[in-house]
């Protein structure tokens, strides 16, 4: 039996706790996971919703106290959230939270981290956060320099290689360390987390048409084929450069587990496209399971009942099957 | 005489699906309405129709018959280009791909002459074309060198109700955020609120795609989306032009298909390519609009893999000549009569290429 999954509040000015009340309703069967965040806001919450919710002392607990109640491992906000209208007075509770559901993973409490979203610019004004967004404060948190950041929608699993950068810095960013490195840690990933043992990846050209054997760009000939040819003399499964346009077809995706893209878009339009309201996010390469929802925390429609919880319920899901996949091999 | 605006039909790539298709489309009272000089080899349509299993009646003429008056109803005027002996089902070869640019270049004639409201092509393989003209890069090239256009025309990805637009195409992505300008930005929109006009959107609403990730999350990630993509887009907005932007690309195409715009505008080529193509852009047609009269084909390529089977999918074709009717200019052609003068070598069978300029 893996251990319950840690779920962090985010802003709870934003959707994060009304989608977490709903997540419970549609998991609790299923999964147990131990919100942490301020026990009273959620019971306050909870009520009019029909969602009990139990004070937990230990995320021990939350295996047993989950069928019946929302378990909730207190971290209390200094002011009484308002939704849509965060309140810098509650960002340090807010990163105390990611704090806690780290050390509860690294010490083998958690299977797995899932984080709720959080508003980097009232973490900054808040409390001072110095770190370019959740992930990489994540990654921070575990000692990893770069992390892997991987979507996963239910028919498509995305890895983009540069990440939060302009466009117009890609091309220079495009290493080929940094290519490789994140094509290592996708197939080691594939195996341990996704238990598939010889995975199959593909690999996007970063321009049209792969850059049509030099005419439109050079950077699919000179950088990504041979790191594509140096990984495949060590045993992996990699197609590409392949034209972006036309590697995500039906047909196409049923040649590979995952496809890795050069930068944010190529991996993101595809994958919202594809199933909009149920994409993933996981973070690859760290020293525990991550996942996340792909939504951000829509203050705008925050309270009004119209957020919708299926990304955060199949990131507990998600969460929960690589913490098994992991705890299996 | 015919009243309204005739469709100059050029046969594609003998080698692929274009004859099939091309035989189909003449076969069918809805996508045939009588308007359409058809040109291309006599044989390869014949092939077209067994492979289709369709039966045409058609009146053939020599080229040089154009000078004598145009019959009424469609026709084909046989350029005796491509004997299908000589063709491969499945492969592309420079008889195929010259045939197919001397039926382009003498239907983008007919067109800018006037004898023709718009131009439709079935679909043509970029190879076949490189090996009977090495500087062949695209159909815009070829068009502005055909007709002796000074203005590039644009290309427009059309499927179903949702319009893409891009402000660059077939460059390297290292060049993207330097070509982009506010000017060329505004002068797309302008473009394609002014195609959208004519092919009956009262007040086309397009969603303007960022360039940077987030649409750059406030200066965070690239300033491009600030400083040049909302400039154009309030530029637009002040003429009364109803667009939106700019949007983080990833959202864009979504909230396009749910029905908020009509048109999405891309800066780069995968960033529309991706999302048009999972939206079944297979289906859709490629416009190029810009020039007198619109020129449109089928979306998808010459299908290889199934040349010479006819199981190819008619949609994308006939969804193609029912837009370039739908855009041609409205009332009788310009002229009803063509002369030496105005086809160059089309009427002994050598059409030439001269070398792209530039």
């Amino acid at each position: 039996m893996t251990p319950p999954l840690a779920l962090t509040c985010g802003d709870p000015a934003g959707i994060g706790p009304e989608i977490t009340l709903a997540a419970w309703r549609r998991l609790r069967h299923e999964l147990p996971f131990a919100l942490i965040g301020d026990a009273d806001h959620m019971a306050a919450l909870g009520a009019p919703a029909g969602v009990p919710v139990a004070r937990i002392a230990g995320i021990a607990e939350a295996a047993q106290v989950m069928p019946r109640a929302l378990p909730v491992l207190h971290q209390p906000f200094t002011s009484a959230p308002v939704p849509g209208a965060p309140d810098l007075g509650n960002a340090a509770a807010v990163i105390a939270a990611i704090d806690r559901a780290v050390k509860l993973a690294r010490a083998g409490d958690a299977a797995a981290v899932v984080t709720n979203p959080i508003s980097k610019k009232v973490l900054v004004d808040g409390a001072g956060f110095a770190h370019p967004g959740h992930t990489e404060y994540l990654a921070a948190l575990g000692g990893v320099a770069r992390p892997v950041m991987m979507l996963v929608a239910p028919e498509l699993r995305a890895v983009p290689v540069t990440i939060h950068v302009p466009i117009s810095a890609v091309p220079a960013l495009l290493t080929p360390e940094l290519l490789a490195e994140t094509i290592r840690v996708t197939h080691a990933a594939l195996r341990r987390d996704f238990a598939l043992p010889a995975p199959r990846i593909a690999v996007a050209g970063l321009n049209p048409h792969a850059g049509e054997g030099g005419l439109m760009g050079t950077e699919d000939e000179t950088v990504i084929r041979p790191v594509l040819g140096a990984l495949r003399a060590e045993g992996m499964d990699l197609a590409g450069p392949l034209p972006a346009d036309t590697m995500f077809h039906p047909p196409a995706r049923a040649g590979y587990d995952a496809a890795v893209c050069m930068y944010h878009d190529q991996a993101l339009i595809p994958v919202k496209t594809l199933g909009f309201s149920v994409g993933v996010n996981v973070t690859l390469g760290l020293p525990f399971v991550r996942t996340s929802p792909d939504h951000g925390t829509a203050f705008g429609i925050a309270g009004t009942g119209r957020a919708d919880p299926d990304s955060l319920v199949e990131a507990l899901r998600l969460a929960h099957r690589i913490g098994r996949n992991r705890a299996a091999a | 005489m015919i009243h309204a605006p005739r469709v100059a039909f050029a046969i594609g790539d003998a080698g692929g699906i274009s004859p099939e298709l091309s035989a189909r489309v003449l076969a069918d009272d809805e996508a045939n309405r009588g308007d359409m000089i058809v040109i291309g080899d006599a044989r390869v349509l014949a092939m077209g129709a067994r492979q289709a299993g369709v039966t045409l009646d058609l009146p053939v003429l020599a080229p040089g018959g154009l000078v004598e008056g145009l019959p009424n109803g469609s026709f084909i005027v046989d350029m005796a280009n491509c004997d299908p002996g000589a063709v491969t089902p499945g492969a592309a070869s420079e008889t195929t791909g010259r045939a197919a640019l001397q039926n382009f270049a003498a239907a983008l004639r007919l067109a800018a002459v006037g004898v023709a409201g718009t131009v439709f092509f079935t679909p043509f393989n970029k190879h076949g074309m490189r090996l009977a003209k090495a500087d062949y890069v695209d159909e815009i090239g070829f068009i502005n060198q055909t007709i002796g256009a000074t203005r590039s025309g644009r290309e427009f990805n059309v499927l179903d109700e949702v319009w893409n637009a891009r402000v660059t195409s077939h460059i390297p992505l290292r060049d993207v955020a330097d070509a982009l300008t506010e000017d060329r930005i505004f002068d797309a929109l302008r473009l394609t609120v002014e195609t959208m006009e004519g092919a009956g959107f009262e007040r086309p609403r397009i969603g303007v795609a960022a360039l940077n990730p987030h649409a750059g999350d406030g200066r965070n990630f690239g300033d491009e989306d600030e400083d040049i993509l909302r400039p154009a887009v309030e530029r637009a907005r002040a003429r009364q032009m109803a667009v939106t932007g700019p949007i983080p690309s990833d959202t864009v195409f979504v909230r396009a298909v749910k029905g908020e715009f009509d048109a999405v505008m891309t800066m780069y080529h995968d960033q529309g390519q991706i999302a048009m193509k999972l939206l079944g852009f297979d289906r859709g047609v490629t416009l190029i609009a810009g020039y007198p009269f619109p020129i449109v084909t089928p979306a998808h390529g010459t299908a290889y893999d199934i040349a010479g089977q006819g199981i190819a999918d008619t949609g994308a074709t006939f969804n193609a000549v029912a837009l370039g009717r739908r855009l041609a200019s409205r009332g009788a052609p310009r002229t009803q009569t063509v002369s030496a003068a105005d086809l160059p070598g089309l009427f002994d069978g050598k059409v030439e290429f001269a070398p792209v300029a530039g």
